[in-house]
């Protein structure tokens, strides 16, 4: 009895590594899994990108993409060693700046793009410009130079959003100009309104507002070039920072923020705006997707944050989203790259605006309905048009984030003079600059 | 005879190897899953490493820049400032409302006892959350219920606040611990004997001076238990902060285990976050070492007496 079973036993071993045997090359012909990296968690964007799969998938048979969709404080946390991983994703979504994409290159984990840039044609749509924010020399310390490793889909542009019914109630039309927007916050103040929603219990939030009036402050875009592409000419410690610094704290002692925004956090800030509280709310296009089902969505629209002088020059925050880079030595990397032109397609951009998303690849506006969706896409044609595309100046050295974040912080509570602020800043920028070797 | 003897001698050295053969598999896990990467860390302290590209020898540099880090130093001392959150209070409260409980008949009791024991069970991220949405200035029930009763100068941005901020999270934790240190406590006087507070009330002691003569002599074992694990629970402090305020505004609630993560993950430092785990447990290891060598040698003391 002992030996029928065990006879039993082998003969289904034997079975089972047989067809295991054939089953692994069918396998590697027929069915390809496609594993992608993203942190496109919020449902609405989770959605569509679960909805663009599913097509890639019908047009690719045998092919199955498994996404992972992570938070951005975890894909940070892990893209690094799954990426060094042989069974990393294939696809990841990497941000961009020096301890992102540049140490990534650094250490060689990401496929150089260029080859497939020209096959795919993308450049044809995809600004130079912002190509150069994907460029990095081999040893990941200069940033504009050396291979293309990743392409955004996602465009984003922080500005105003605001309420139009009641800029219609206070008889208040889209400020031209940097004083005009103070008077509107003015006027919405008096009239018992929070002017600015806006809650900084999570720190960065508080760089988009300040980037934005120095941005405003600056007026030309030589000085941010130099400062972000770390060439060592430029300084922190500039009078337009300051006065930027100023300025801040002095809408803040003017009560045009949300009462008590140290200690609310981003998430509860713009569900509060959502549901009705306040007039404005400075953040970033991707919000968009999210306000537009909201109770007051129908009311909504938004503005870039004007120039100090009307029609004058001003950068604005903003760029794209993560982008989609390939990880080196996946063994689908055609495939790989074969997603991440459907992702950055006419199809791909048209269904991302559909559900009130900005996307980088160039799309038609002439058939688009007054309102939320049509005010960002004007809003980032302008930027394209007049090369005012701006930066997210947390990322220029490995530690600006934790520097800005908390020094704008002890700003905003009064704790430090502008002054005081410009040289805490300074002084991380400097030190980078010395270990870079350009001072 | 002498054979005999040798083979006797020979089993009872096999007999005694028995133990540590049942003890080697969970020794395995243990070495495997703790030890070795507690060795790593501590190999990986003495490079640069960005944790994936080769990490360079770097010798002592990490351990000297530990002295002059001005996060390190500003998290250290946040940690001891959360002992008193941590360690102080909840085990003074817990002391009071073990007294309370012990020695008068309450209804329903257990359902207190429980009660007051959940905070300590729930996920740390959970109860973050929980009082982020309690301390918010905008819809936050902490706030409103100030306005209320007309304490609305008292409201302010707790989190955000930079005089607030530790001593609100702060008192998350002393809601979280003082639970544990009370079921601990309770279950310490269980062992004392009745007839000593029989006697004291005879002699006509007071609630406080049976607390202050019996109670806490009695249950000092579970006050050095409860002493030691809320010290290092303070001094390794991560989720609560990470949830509430990332270890802001400024650096008000920046606590080590914070600054190692932000090495670790943000920065790409992880040799020196490794060198910043080092140094935080061989800290833990030695405070603990002197608390439970402190509270042991009393013991004896009274045992001599």
């Amino acid at each position: 009895m002992f030996k029928k079973q065990s006879v039993v036993l082998t003969l289904s071993l034997v079975a089972v590594i047989a067809l295991g045997m054939f089953a692994a090359p069918l396998a590697a012909q027929g069915n390809t899994t496609l594993v992608v990296w993203d942190n496109l968690v919020r449902p609405e964007e989770s959605a569509i990108m679960d909805a663009l799969i599913a097509r890639f998938e019908e047009a690719h048979p045998g092919v199955t993409v498994a996404r992972t969709a992570k938070s951005t404080d975890d894909l940070k946390a892990t893209t690094a060693l799954a990426l060094s991983s042989p069974d990393g994703p294939d696809v990841a979504m990497v941000n961009q700046g020096q301890s992102d994409m540049g140490a990534l290159v650094a250490a060689g984990l990401l496929e150089p793009l260029d080859d497939y840039a020209e096959q795919f044609g993308w450049f044809e749509h995809f600004p130079a410009g912002l190509a150069s924010l994907q460029r990095w020399t081999p040893d990941g310390m200069q940033m504009g130079e050396g291979d293309f490793y990743g392409i955004p889909i996602q465009a984003e542009l922080v500005g105003v959003y605001y309420r139009t019914d009641l800029f219609e109630q206070y008889g208040l039309s889209i400020p031209t100009t940097l004083a005009e927007f103070e008077a509107a916050m003015a006027t919405l103040a008096e009239a018992g309104e929070t002017p600015l929603v806006f809650g900084n219990l999570d720190a960065w939030p508080g760089i988009h507002l300040y980037s934005e009036i120095q941005n405003a402050e600056l007026a030309s875009r030589e000085w941010y070039d130099q400062f972000m592409f770390t060439t060592g000419e430029v300084d922190f410690d500039i009078p337009e920072n300051i006065a930027a610094a100023a300025r801040l704290q002095e809408w803040i002692a003017n009560g045009w923020l949300l009462k008590g925004f140290e200690g609310i956090g981003y998430d509860d800030a713009w569900q509060l705006f959502s549901a009705g509280t306040g007039a404005m709310l400075l953040t970033g296009s991707w919000l968009s997707g999210e306000l537009l089902p909201g109770p007051h969505g129908a009311d909504i629209g938004f503005f870039v944050l004007p120039a100090l002088e009307e029609d004058g020059f001003k950068l604005t925050v903003g760029g794209t989203g993560y982008d989609f880079s390939i990880r080196a030595g996946s063994p689908n990397v055609d495939l790989a790259a074969e997603y991440i032109n459907y992702l950055y397609s006419e199809e791909t951009a048209q269904a991302l605006l559909d559900a009130g998303f900005l996307p980088v690849y160039p799309v038609d506006t002439s058939t688009l309905e007054d309102g939320l969706v049509k005010d960002i896409v004007l809003g980032w044609n302008h930027l394209n048009s007049t090369d005012s595309v701006g930066y997210y100046m947390d990322w220029v050295t490995p530690t600006m984030y934790d520097t800005i974040t908390a020094s704008l912080q002890e700003l905003m509570a009064g704790r430090v003079t502008p002054e005081e602020f410009v040289d805490v800043v300074n002084a991380d920028y400097v030190a980078f600059l010395l270990e870079k070797g350009v001072r | 005879m002498i054979d005999s003897s040798r083979e006797m001698q020979r089993g009872n050295r096999l007999r005694a190897l028995i133990p540590y053969l049942f003890v080697l598999p969970a020794f395995l896990i243990f070495a495997l899953f703790v030890l070795l990467p507690i060795l790593d860390t501590v190999r990986l302290s003495f490079f640069d490493w960005t944790g994936f590209s080769a990490p360079n020898f770097a010798g002592l540099a990490n351990y000297i820049e530990l002295w002059t880090d001005r996060l390190f130093i500003t998290g250290l001392g946040n940690n001891l400032r959360f002992i008193l959150f941590y360690t102080v209070f909840p085990i003074g409260l817990a002391l009071v409302l073990t007294a309370v409980m012990t020695r008068r008949r309450i209804r329903g009791m257990s359902l207190f006892r429980a009660g007051y024991f959940i905070p300590y069970v729930m996920p740390m991220v959970v109860v973050g959350v929980v009082w982020r949405w309690i301390y918010n200035p905008a819809f936050g029930p902490l706030n409103q219920a100030l306005g209320a009763i007309g304490l609305d100068a008292l409201a302010r941005p707790w989190l955000g606040d930079f005089d607030a901020a530790l001593p609100a999270v702060g008192l998350i934790a002393t809601w979280v611990q003082y639970g544990f240190c009370m079921v601990l406590f309770i279950a310490g006087v269980q062992k004392i004997d009745e007839s000593l507070y029989d006697a004291a009330q005879v002699d006509g002691a007071s609630a406080m001076q049976q607390l202050r003569h019996i109670t806490i002599p009695g249950i000092r074992t579970e006050i050095s238990v409860a002493l030691v694990t809320t010290f290092i629970a303070a001094l390794r402090i991560f989720d609560l902060v990470f949830v509430t305020t990332r270890g802001g505004p400024g650096d008000q609630t920046m606590v080590t285990s914070l600054w190692l993560y932000r090495n670790a993950f943000q920065i790409n430092r992880v040799g020196y976050a490794a060198t910043i785990a080092v140094a935080q447990s061989v800290l833990i290891l030695a405070i603990s070492a002197v608390l439970l060598r402190f509270t042991r040698t009393s013991d004896q003391e009274e045992v001599a007496q």
